[in-house]
């Protein structure tokens, strides 16, 4: 029991990964409207302090509404290396006065403070981006987008469909490497399980997934057909309603980033492109 | 020779073809956001890729996305090769990048919806240019070259590229990328994929079996290529 | 119910028609089972009647067809081709359709939204679709899957799902074609179980199917689940025999063999023209001598995946001219078995060898290049042999392929693929050969060219594993037998004595009508099995009504 997959209890039942966070129960549709006007926001500032208070209090929050550690974690550890290198590339690019030399190349004041920022906002983006995608439910998304954004019928059955076939991709790339590395010639490869990765068996294999792929969606959209898919109005058995919450959820995020920035403003910690020169 | 003269006794309405509908079929959208998936799913692995490059290029590392731009574009004129309608371009690059953000957690984060549209815009401002009629090698070198140029303008807002050094040299790698990694890919994956046989319900399939079965009809052209992938 | 005259379908840009002329007429309440040779135009027909010919595939059509008071495809005009008049999605108010394979039917990330989707597009109110659902899984006995995700369903509940989706819009027509082939004996029983009861005297039936022991098992008894009518087609969906089940089973049934069709066992039989099993003549089985040398060895195999112990300390030696079969159901940790003997998995335990080859449930998975003969050539190229480019002529001439060399391998129909990776692996000198279910889904003719070159490869000195729960098989072309159950070796031994021991039973394979009448023979159930499969041929070829 104690390695079961994430996202899925032992016995394969639907679990609503969905349904632990506090997030997963909002409109979705708001929710990733609220995430893409914090990130907008999140443009003006340049300093490290802005995103890092932020950093800290989404944290807290995601924490308080019972996303695990691990999930945290995870989207730490794949947003470090583009974070250190916004960071480097940053640190030797921007005028100002220098600071230090580094294997010929000069870092400067401007480049300390907006290549700190600039790191620490992707690792903050890539925070928000992880835990709102962990408590995304495909099925509420699409009802919503069909009820709120004039998604039409079949333009929502088809992007459930698209959401099947992504979720068995992962599985599929290795069952497609698998079977083509069982028709390598020569001795048995020297450790189990071990698939080639020569860059023209890995373009192989790409193209063979994208048919079987393609193939399997063609014979979905037939699906779709025969069980009456846009012939005609339409029901929708869990409705997706905006309610009290989902206001609450987007004037707090929108006023927090907004408080944040104009107090770090007046403590004169706040920088923008402008204020930098660069 | 109107219908009703056809109509059987059993059946009074006029013989009328459902076929005929205007915009996109559920076929044709099931195949455009499926596209966006495996696409959404391929572009997150190239971002995985471009963090490796970006660190193994040091000091240097944010001119990687310059040589890799044109990868992150070239669902936009697959997607229009196929399925050869106003608009699939732009929709199926930004839903491409709705999975990444969405569903894979992309680290650029949700500004990536604004890229994908661009990029995508971009990408199809060929085809809008040459009416959605024509798909010979130069349209997808242009499709690239319009490609790049729109993620550039984009660059140039959302960093400032313009205000810092090797601007010229961001440029050229972004044209380079855009026309070899997303206009000529694009055409020489859909050419590789119609042969297969999983896109003969689309208008890139409906021409490609139109132009075989006109090669064996020719019998001095008829030649390997011909009867190459004539359905078996 | 269903009225379809002078219908045509072609190809577009072919020369023949894929029906040329089919008529057919089904009172509502009647169950048809629809029987022909693959490329008999039985799938085409039923995609037909659906309305997804020629609207989602391109066709060009003539003639007319009515489904359930629909006109679905209707002349244009006198003498001109036929156009379809009402939408796909339209006829599927009334109209269910279930396929093959479930994955492709499988829409939505869990059990109870994929089922009430269907309803959702319909238009039935929200209030009423909960109670609906509820009933449609307990239609199908998938009552308790309600809350699972759809990616962790078996292949038979996926099925079973499917059916119930299509079953909530309660359609007065269900068209249904090859609904169990793609699943195990116990997944196809509770499937056809659950189709025996979804045909009620208010339902129109249309089946196309393979395996007909299993809806005949699925009557009340264990015996008479078939539909009560029969109606068979003949070169390019010509209706050749129409009829009561057990009438044209009887008199057509020698024919329908020829023509590569199952049948069911009690038919097969007197199709070869014998009273009794004791009057049909045994094939010879060459003898297979001592066994040769252990040419791939794995001992105490244990594999884990997804943090499960999916195979427990198995062990396994593969000696040269022997196919040694591993039978079990789906998850009885047989495919990871095939994979670690091929050395894809990581594994605990000795695994000892040379290279195996290998040949997947879905040959398509397994292609590599953008021609059949590249395709073939691949491997030795690939070894830098060189005379590759011969070698693959002579594989693409023994496997019948020679004709389709340059098209793409994606082109080949279900059965060439199967070929083409049997092609493809025997080009290479692998001294072993693994194949994961390498008859499913397959025609009678099929299967038998498939087995008939499975134990080719072992008589010309290879070793052969074979994975599957087609025990017919196992009976016909396996000298051992490994049964598997929950990752654990059940029993490991020749293989009548595995097959009279009742192990399989134990394992969820009850044993076929035909094995268990060949096993009871005493003759030797691979002679007896193959001589009345030649008896049927023989019997059936010159009853004129063929191609």
């Amino acid at each position: 029991m104690s390695a079961a997959p994430a996202g899925a209890s032992p016995d394969g039942r639907a679990a609503p990964r969905a349904r632990r966070t506090a997030l997963a129960r909002r409109d979705p549709t708001v929710v990733l409207a609220t995430l893409l006007v914090v990130s907008l926001l999140l443009l003006v500032p340049v300093d490290p302090w802005t995103p890092l208070t932020l950093l800290v209090l989404t944290v807290a929050a995601a924490r308080a509404a019972a996303v695990p550690w691990s999930t945290l974690a995870r989207g730490l550890a794949s947003f470090g290396p583009f974070a250190l290198s916004v960071l480097a590339v940053n640190l030797v690019t921007r005028p100002g006065a220098p600071v230090a030399r580094v294997a010929g190349l000069t870092v400067t004041d401007v480049g300390v403070l907006v290549g700190t920022g600039l790191a620490l906002r992707t690792v903050l983006v890539g925070t928000l981006a992880v835990v709102v995608a962990a408590s995304l439910d495909p099925v509420r998304l699409v009802a919503s987008l069909h009820r709120h954004a004039r998604l039409g019928a079949r333009g929502a059955a088809a992007l459930l469909a698209a959401h099947r076939v992504l979720e068995q991709l992962p599985a599929r790339w290795v069952a497609v490497r698998q079977a083509q590395a069982a028709r390598l010639p020569g001795p048995r490869p020297t450790r189990a399980g071990a698939l080639p990765t020569s860059p023209d068996l890995l373009v192989r294999a790409a193209f063979t997934l994208l048919v079987v792929t393609l193939r399997q969606a063609q014979q979905m959209a037939v699906t779709l057909e025969t069980r009456g898919v846009g012939s005609g109005p339409r029901t929708v058995h869990r409705p997706a309603r905006l309610g009290a919450g989902d206001a609450v959820l987007a004037a707090v995020a929108v006023g927090t980033t907004v408080v944040v920035g104009a107090v770090l403003w007046r403590l004169g910690l706040l920088e923008t492109w402008a204020s930098v020169g660069g | 020779m109107s219908a009703r003269d056809a109509a059987p006794a059993d059946v009074d309405a006029p013989v009328v073809d459902v076929r005929t509908r205007r915009g996109l079929t559920l076929s044709e959208l099931v195949l455009l956001t499926v596209l966006a998936a495996v696409f959404g799913f391929l572009y997150w692995a190239l971002v995985q890729a471009w963090g490796a490059l970006q660190l193994a290029m040091g000091p240097f590392g944010d001119l990687a996305q310059h040589v890799l731009v044109g990868g992150w574009m070239v669902v936009a004129p697959l997607a229009l090769y196929i399925v050869r309608k106003p608009g699939v371009g732009a929709v199926v690059e930004l839903a491409a990048a709705l999975v990444e953000v969405a569903f894979l957690a992309s680290p650029v984060g949700p500004m990536l919806l604004v890229v994908g549209l661009v990029q995508g815009a971009g990408a199809e401002l060929a085809f809008t240019l040459t009416r959605y009629r024509r798909y010979g090698w130069w349209v997808f070198v242009l499709s690239g070259v319009t490609a790049a140029v729109a993620s550039t303008l984009l660059g140039m807002v959302r960093s400032g590229w313009h205000l810092q050094d090797l601007f010229a040299l961001r440029v050229a790698l972004q044209l380079v990328s855009g026309v070899v990694l997303c206009g000529l890919l694009a055409r020489v994956l859909g050419d590789a994929l119609v042969r297969t046989g999983v896109l003969d319900e689309t208008a890139l399939g409906r021409a490609w079996r139109a132009r075989v079965a006109r090669d064996a009809a020719a019998p001095a052209r008829a030649t390997g290529a011909a009867g190459d992938g004539a359905p078996a | 119910m269903i009225e379809v005259g002078g219908l045509r379908v072609r190809w577009p840009h072919a020369d023949d028609d894929v029906l040329a002329g089919t008529d057919l007429d089904v009172r509502p309440g009647e169950h048809v089972l629809v029987l022909g040779a693959s490329g008999s135009g039985k799938s085409t027909l039923l995609r037909t009647l659906a309305g997804v010919v020629p609207q989602q595939v391109d066709a060009q059509t003539w003639g007319r067809v009515q489904v359930a008071g629909r006109r679905v495809l209707a002349p244009s005009g006198p003498g001109r081709p036929s156009v379809p008049t009402t939408t796909t999605a339209h006829l599927a108010r009334d109209v269910g359709t279930l396929t093959q394979d479930p994955w492709a039917q499988l829409c939505l990330p869990t059990v109870t939204d994929e089922v009430a989707s269907g309803l959702e597009h319909r238009g039935v109110p929200a209030a009423e679709i909960d109670a609906r659902v509820r009933e449609a899984l307990r239609a199908v006995g998938a009552a308790h899957l309600a809350d699972r995700r759809t990616a962790t369903l078996s292949g038979g509940e996926g099925q079973r799902v499917a059916l119930a989706a299509v079953l909530a819009a309660r359609p007065r027509v269900l068209l249904l074609d090859e609904p169990t082939a793609l699943l195990d004996p116990a997944g196809a029983a509770g499937v056809a179980r659950a189709l025996q009861a979804a045909g009620g005297p208010d339902r129109t039936t249309l089946l196309v199917e393979h395996r007909l022991d299993e809806h005949d098992g699925a009557g009340p008894g264990g015996t008479g689940g078939l539909p009560e009518r029969v109606v068979v087609l003949g070169a390019r969906g010509r209706v050749v025999a129409d009829g009561p089940t057990a009438d044209v089973l009887g008199d057509a049934g020698g024919h329908l063999a020829a023509l590569g069709t199952w049948l069911p066992w009690a038919a097969e039989l007197a199709a070869s023209g014998a009273r009794r099993l004791a009057d049909v003549e045994a094939a010879p089985v060459p003898s297979r001598g001592t066994p040769g040398p252990a040419l791939l060895e794995a001992r105490g195999l244990v594999v884990h995946r997804g943090g499960r112990r999916v195979l427990d300390g198995v062990s396994l030696a593969v000696r040269a001219g022997r196919v040694t079969a591993v039978v079990g159901l789906n998850g009885s940790g047989k495919s990871s078995l095939l994979l670690a003997l091929a050395g894809l998995l990581p594994a605990d335990g000795v695994v000892r060898g040379g290279r195996a080859a290998l040949v997947l449930q879905r040959p398509e998975q397994q292609l590599l290049a953008r021609t059949v003969r590249d395709e073939v050539a691949w491997g030795p190229r690939r070894a830098g042999a060189r005379d590759a480019e011969a070698r693959a002529d002579a594989a693409l001439a023994r496997y019948g392929l020679t004709a389709v060399a340059g098209a793409d391998p994606f082109r080949l129909s279900g059965g060439q693929q199967r070929r083409l990776a049997l092609a493809s692996v025997t080009v290479c000198d692998h001294e072993v050969v693994l194949a994961d279910e390498p008859t499913f889904g397959q025609d009678r003719a099929t299967w038998r060219s498939c087995a008939v070159s499975l134990r080719g490869l072992a008589d010309e000195g290879r070793g052969v594993v074979l994975v599957t729960h087609d025990v017919r098989l196992v009976a016909e072309v396996a000298d051992d037998v490994l049964v598997l159950r929950d990752g654990r070796a059940l029993a490991h031994g020749p293989v009548e004595a595995v097959l009279r021991s009742g192990v399989l039973a134990g394992a969820g394979l009850p044993l076929p009508p035909a094995v268990r009448a060949a096993l009871a023979d005493g003759r030797g159930a691979a002679g007896v099995l193959a001589g009345v499969a030649a008896a049927t041929v023989r019997a059936g070829a010159p009853a004129g009504v063929g191609p």
